[in-house]
């Protein structure tokens, strides 16, 4: 592609050729268009030009093997992935691309120790919600140091938009969209609504105290999902 | 007019095709072979083999010149016989002569050619353009179907379309010309199949010879003899005017998009056959004046004589030099420009038109429908085999003669045979493997080149594709054939 790539930066470069400009306007210029030549209307350069291309293209993609979805090289590192083809593509069953950390998939209830619902159904997150997704029906806690709990936590996957909002709201780290899963497939509306149970199926231990005690969660965390995340020591600390 | 009335006729006028057809080969086979010979005055004379009678008699068991048919030498004795075959000898009713006959039929070719050659070709190209033009896009394309764990890399995706296009509905709307809608489909594919008749695919094989080496100077010499006989020729209709009948044949597969279009009882519909009609006559003209020069170097329209001789008599038919891409290069680029231009595909597709009409058979579904496609990926096929027939030696590898390769020597000029050099001898068998092999490799790596062309080049506007049939192909053709002509006149003075 070298060559014809060249050509393409340096036209866009120089910019049109000039012929004169206006003295009264001096915005106004005559400029020189270029006319397809007679010779161009045979399209034999341009065909044998695009054939270039694409044949190198295939050879490239026939020979050379497939490159690993993950391959990503360092700046400066020498890339390993330089003698593997082009393909882009993933074929979703048996390959999945790895999500970016912060990537917003369905929802999920974390626990406290006692894998009780960590939710005190204070509505932030119902009110937060633009979509208006979130449904809580509060009930009395049977821990007398925890004022209440979710009877009922519905979220209409259909409606959420997945904007995160709720997650940001949420004062106790008990709700989360770290689960890497996409919202499933349904037949009836109806299936397409999370409830506690679900969502507390999905959900783990969470070990954040009030005011930025306790462990990190990024490293009690296990993440489910296709791929395992990378886990970075830096990482914030997830309480709040 | 009812349907009934319009369906009598087209039947009469197949009908009477084929029987104008027959009788046509029919002729042609006897000019070929001449009459069955019965005795007739020959002097009699002491021979012991057929090259010392001449004139097309031969050394009879008895050790004399005659033109009787001959007995099959296999039983060795004498016998009178009541009808000669068409190669001189006594009829053999046996299950050798019936073997021979059936294999010398073109009806038998016809379905080697196309059962064995071109319909398999034809469905696994239709799996090649996909996963070709995903290559060259930087994606895997298609390569899931699979039965059990066979997955071939989606070979058989083909047999899955196949598979979905038979079981799908059989869909006509309604206010269609029912009996036209049935004919397009066929009136596409038809020709095509019928066009290969001229192809020479493969060398004339000598089924007595096979095992040994082939000598071309007693096969010139004395085509007659015994080692020559019951020869079965690759070609189904060998006739003078071979690529006029291509022109002619070809050229009414248009009138099934056409009348597709017509019957389909739907504007877009009608407006693709139009352009298919309109594009191939702008093309039609280039493509014969194309060929016109080939014609002029070759010395004959007849495809197989174009392979086994060449552009000149000096240099071995099998001699790449001695291929017509060195002595006609513009007809070959503007020839294989106007093809593909037949075949309506990218960047010709102007009668399919996808973003805009869809074409004329927006209408059709299911194997109907199907039929139309695989039409086009045939024609593809057949493109590709007529230039490598013409263009690029045909069946011929190079510097494999009749007995082996041959580097280096000379062609006597009196038989036409390629003598002396080096040679590496090889069975009249290899020779027959290798020569079908290359024809079967050129027709791969040219329908390799035209999805290339397919999937490289974007489509030309109406105007565009005008211009360049009209205004540069046609005057380039004129040109072609202007100095070829002159050429030929001047430097080999006929």
């Amino acid at each position: 592609m070298g060559s014809s790539h060249h050509d393409t930066h340096e036209d866009q470069g120089a910019g049109p050729v000039i012929i004169s400009v206006s003295d009264r306007h001096p915005r106004s210029k005559t400029i020189q268009v270029v006319r397809p030549e007679s010779a161009d209307t045979t399209f034999l350069a341009a065909t044998a030009k695009g054939l270039g291309i694409t044949l190198k293209h295939f050879a490239k993609n026939l020979f050379l093997p497939l490159k690993k979805l993950s391959g990503r090289a360092k700046a400066g590192a020498p890339d390993p992935e330089r003698f593997k083809n082009d393909i882009e593509t993933v074929q979703y069953p048996e390959e999945r691309v790895i999500y970016p950390e912060r990537f917003r998939g369905l929802h999920r209830l974390t626990k406290r120790e006692d894998d009780s619902v960590r939710c005190v159904a204070c509505m932030c997150c119902p009110t937060v919600c633009p979509a208006n997704c979130i449904t809580i029906v509060p009930e009395e806690s049977t821990d007398s140091s925890i004022e209440k709990r979710p009877a009922i936590f519905e979220i209409d996957e259909l409606r959420c938009i997945a904007c995160g909002l709720c997650v940001e709201a949420c004062p106790c780290d008990a709700i989360r969209m770290d689960t890497g899963m996409h919202a499933h497939p349904v037949e009836d509306r109806a299936d397409a609504i999370e409830t506690l149970e679900s969502m507390l199926a999905r959900g783990i231990r969470s070990v954040a105290q009030q005011g930025g005690q306790g462990a990190n969660w990024r490293e009690t965390a296990v993440l489910p999902g296709p791929e395992k995340h990378t886990t970075p020591k830096n990482g914030p600390p997830g309480s709040r | 007019m009812k349907n009934w009335v319009v369906k009598l006729f087209t039947l009469t006028l197949l009908v009477l095709g084929a029987c104008t057809e027959h009788g046509q080969l029919k002729k042609e086979l006897k000019d070929a072979y001449g009459q069955p010979r019965k005795d007739e005055s020959v002097p009699t004379a002491s021979c012991k083999a057929d090259d010392q009678c001449g004139d097309g008699a031969y050394c009879g068991l008895d050790g004399t010149c005659t033109r009787d048919c001959r007995p099959v030498p296999a039983q060795g004795e004498e016998q009178t016989c009541d009808a000669c075959n068409t190669k001189g000898y006594c009829e053999d009713k046996g299950a050798g002569g019936w073997a021979a006959a059936i294999l010398d039929w073109p009806g038998t070719k016809w379905i080697f050619l196309i059962l064995v050659l071109v319909m398999p070709l034809a469905s696994i190209l239709t799996w090649m353009e996909r996963r070709q033009s995903a290559m060259m896009q930087d994606r895997l394309g298609p390569n899931r179907a699979n039965i059990g764990p066979i997955k071939l890399k989606g070979i058989l995706h083909f047999v899955a379309d196949a598979v979905k296009m038979i079981f799908k509905e059989d869909f006509i709307p309604a206010n269609v010309h029912k009996g036209l809608y049935a004919l397009a489909p066929i009136l596409a594919i038809a020709p095509v199949f019928i066009a290969f008749a001229i192809i020479p695919f493969g060398p004339t094989i000598y089924p007595h010879a096979l095992t040994q080496t082939l000598d071309p100077v007693a096969l010139a010499q004395s085509p007659q003899s015994f080692a020559f006989a019951d020869a079965i020729r690759m070609q189904m209709f060998q006739v003078d005017f071979g690529l006029i009948f291509y022109f002619a044949v070809l050229t009414l597969a248009n009138y099934g998009g056409t009348i597709a279009g017509w019957a389909s009882y739907n504007k877009w519909a009608l407006l693709g056959g139009l352009r298919s009609s309109s594009q191939m006559m702008s093309y039609e003209v280039a493509m014969g004046l194309a060929l016109m020069g080939a014609f002029l170097v070759a010395g004959s329209l007849e495809p197989g004589y174009i392979v086994s001789h060449g552009a000149v008599a000096s240099m071995s038919a099998s001699n790449p030099l001695n291929w017509l891409w060195l002595w006609q290069p513009v007809g070959l680029v503007l020839f294989f420009t106007a093809a593909i231009a037949e075949t309506k595909r990218a960047p010709f597709d102007i009668p399919e038109g996808e973003p805009e009409i869809i074409g004329y058979f927006v209408e059709y579904s299911g194997l109907r429908w199907g039929l139309f496609f695989l039409a086009e990926f045939i024609e593809i096929v057949f493109v590709s085999a007529v230039v490598a027939t013409v263009f690029l030696g045909g069946w011929q590898v190079p510097f494999l003669d009749a007995d082996g390769f041959r580097i280096g020597g000379w062609v006597d000029q009196a038989t036409g045979v390629s003598m002396g050099g080096s040679v590496l001898k090889l069975p009249h068998a290899i020779v027959v493997a290798l020569q079908f092999g290359a024809f079967g490799l050129k027709v791969v790596l040219l329908c390799w080149f035209q999805l290339m062309i397919r999937w490289t080049l974007p489509r030309f506007r109406a105007d565009q594709l005008m211009n360049l049939g009209w205004k540069l192909l046609l005057p380039l053709a004129l040109a072609n054939i202007m100095v070829t002509a002159l050429i030929k006149l001047i430097f080999m003075g006929s």
